[in-house]
């Protein structure tokens, strides 16, 4: 008895959670003139003509095509660099490992809101203003803290044995590395993969300062400008969202149980 | 002892060869832009012009007497506080439930979890049509009798701080779902058990149980709330941009004004500074408290 009307209240909330969404999906399919209708009606006849506009005219899918190359890009350099470097942390013998400890360690603390007018700065003086690498590069710096903990804290379980083993073996570091360890950390590397190329899809702050052309641009900008040129187009404001939403909507339903894990290891970004 | 196949020279040299590519870009682009803003921020820099003077600790006096500052920073901490409020106190009473619940659990906390992934700015347009005078709420606030609440929700001073507060929260609350659900996993079965025998009803095993078990998790997504809530930017700026006027106006919009937009670099960094630090200690207790349950 009890069971059920927990189960009917959480089943209420659920369906507040998703309904602006759903409601958007259902904007973004309806005919111009189904629009007198309440925004909770389903739309009669589908029509994706929205979505061909939002894409072709509105310039979405030079958008989706640059989001796509940064955040691929994004997450593979990110699985690289940070793993490499926990690798060293973990396995490595060397000076000054407790400062770089601690220098990691402030990486947690900083907050990109903080720092973006420097970083302008650096990435213009650099001359990688509206490229991607800009963008990578400040992407990678900004989160690397967070990742080589995580995979810090895989190869720490990995047992010293199994590398001294490796080793005696002739192994060099990198072999070990690629061959016994990078194995084992797999469950890492799919959290980091998921959780940079989310962080990197969704961001807006970075690729509004670093991306001043119309040709760079990302769907996050993209979106913020056409809301600010096209107020009124409801439809075409909902078609981008939901072409925004979809390709990490879709991972997170595949991939649910490594998000929750990553999310909460990684909540500190 | 052992011949490694890595000659002496190899082994000093991996460390650098695996630490460099990370430590590289973080220096670069990470750990100076941090060291930067402090320093612009002792200065009267434009952003654009190659000379900038140290003019020591006017950006700061400025601060302290600037008054859209001080809007902004109580607009940060109103805005942080509903959002804490409703994050942390419904996130742990829809973990609670969720926590009671087999069937169906997993497809609840899919939707519940799902707006989390979804990008602010996307989180910003769909609320933004929402929030329109003719939009879905105040039509859904028509249709079951409570017309007298519709107000333009974003156009209303009194309103707008927490319309967007609740939006983001909806972005976020799945989060603080997850983390207390997490932690509800770890309490005692037995503890339910015992409290059942000694006749407590659900409410009283949520208060006398759940709850002090629980305060360690409630101490992380408290915190965690509080630094998120201090970092937004997009959500505020791809809705109002701190308008109207500047009743949204929070810490981050206005140091991007200031500085990005109107070129005043040192006294944005300043701005920059004061979240660097707030967000900072945040982390450190966060951390702290992290690091006493892990033991």
């Amino acid at each position: 008895m009890g069971r059920w009307l927990l189960v009917f209240v959480l089943g209420v909330i659920a369906i507040l959670m998703v309904s602006p969404l759903i409601l958007t999906v259902f904007t973004s399919l309806k005919p111009t003139t189904e629009l007198v209708n309440p925004p909770w009606y389903p739309p009669f006849n589908l029509t994706f003509e929205h979505y061909v506009r939002v894409w072709t005219e509105g310039g979405f899918s030079r958008y989706f095509f640059n989001t796509l190359v940064i955040s691929v890009i994004d997450a593979l350099m990110m699985i690289l660099i940070a793993s490499l470097a926990a690798y060293a942390m973990v396995f490595m013998e060397f000076r000054g490992k407790i400062v770089l400890q601690v220098l990691f360690l402030i990486g947690l603390m900083i907050p990109v809101t903080a720092i973006v007018l420097p970083l302008f700065q650096i990435v213009r003086s650099f001359g990688l203003l509206n490229t991607h690498l800009g963008v990578i590069f400040a992407d990678l710096a900004l989160a690397v803290s967070i990742f080589v903990f995580m995979f810090s804290s895989y190869f720490i379980g990995v047992p010293k044995a199994l590398h001294e083993a490796a080793r005696i073996d002739g192994a060099t570091e990198f072999q070990i590395y690629r061959r016994v360890v990078m194995p084992i950390a797999t469950p890492a590397v799919v959290t980091t993969a998921l959780l940079e190329f989310l962080w990197s899809w969704n961001d807006l702050l970075l690729r509004l300062l670093l991306m001043t052309q119309d040709q760079m641009r990302t769907l996050s900008v993209g979106l913020l400008n056409f809301q600010g040129t096209m107020t009124r187009d409801v439809t075409g404001l909902s078609s981008g969202t939901v072409i925004m939403a979809i390709p990490v909507v879709i991972l997170f339903l595949f991939f649910q149980r490594h998000f929750v894990r990553g999310m909460t290891a990684g909540a500190v970004k | 002892m052992f011949s490694y196949p890595d000659s002496k020279w190899a082994q000093r040299l991996n460390p650098v060869l695996f630490l460099l590519p990370a430590l590289t870009i973080y220096a670069v682009f990470a750990l100076y832009p941090t060291y930067s803003v402090i320093e612009y921020s002792f200065t009267d820099w434009d952003g654009i012009r190659p000379e900038r003077n140290f003019v020591g600790l006017e950006n700061y006096q400025r601060l302290f007497t600037d008054k859209i500052f001080w809007e902004a920073f109580r607009n940060t901490f109103i805005w942080s506080g509903v959002i804490i409020v409703i994050n942390v106190g419904l996130g742990l009473v829809i973990a609670a439930m969720l926590a009671r619940v087999w069937k169906a659990r997993l497809l609840i906390q899919t939707c519940i979890v799902l707006p989390v992934v979804i990008s602010p700015m996307a989180v910003a347009t769909i609320w933004r049509w929402m929030y329109q005078p003719a939009g879905v709420i105040n039509q859904v606030l028509e249709n079951i009798g409570l017309g007298a609440l519709a107000t333009p929700w974003l156009g209303s001073p009194d309103a707008v701080l927490y319309a967007l507060a609740l939006a983001h929260s909806w972005s976020t609350i799945g989060l603080s779902v997850i983390i207390f659900l997490a932690g509800l996993q770890a309490v005692d079965e037995d503890l339910y058990e015992a409290a059942r025998v000694d006749g407590a009803n659900p409410f009283q095993a949520f208060r006398f149980v759940t709850l002090p078990a629980l305060r360690p998790v409630t101490a992380v997504v408290f915190i965690l709330t509080l630094t998120q809530s201090f970092k937004v930017f997009d959500i505020v700026w791809a809705t109002t941009q701190g308008g109207p006027i500047r009743f949204s106006e929070i810490l981050s919009t206005y140091m991007y004004k200031r500085g990005a937009l109107e070129n005043q670099y040192g006294y944005g960094s300043a701005i920059g500074v004061a979240l660097l630090v707030i967000v900072s200690i945040a982390t450190i207790l966060y951390m702290q408290i992290q690091n006493r349950e892990d033991r």
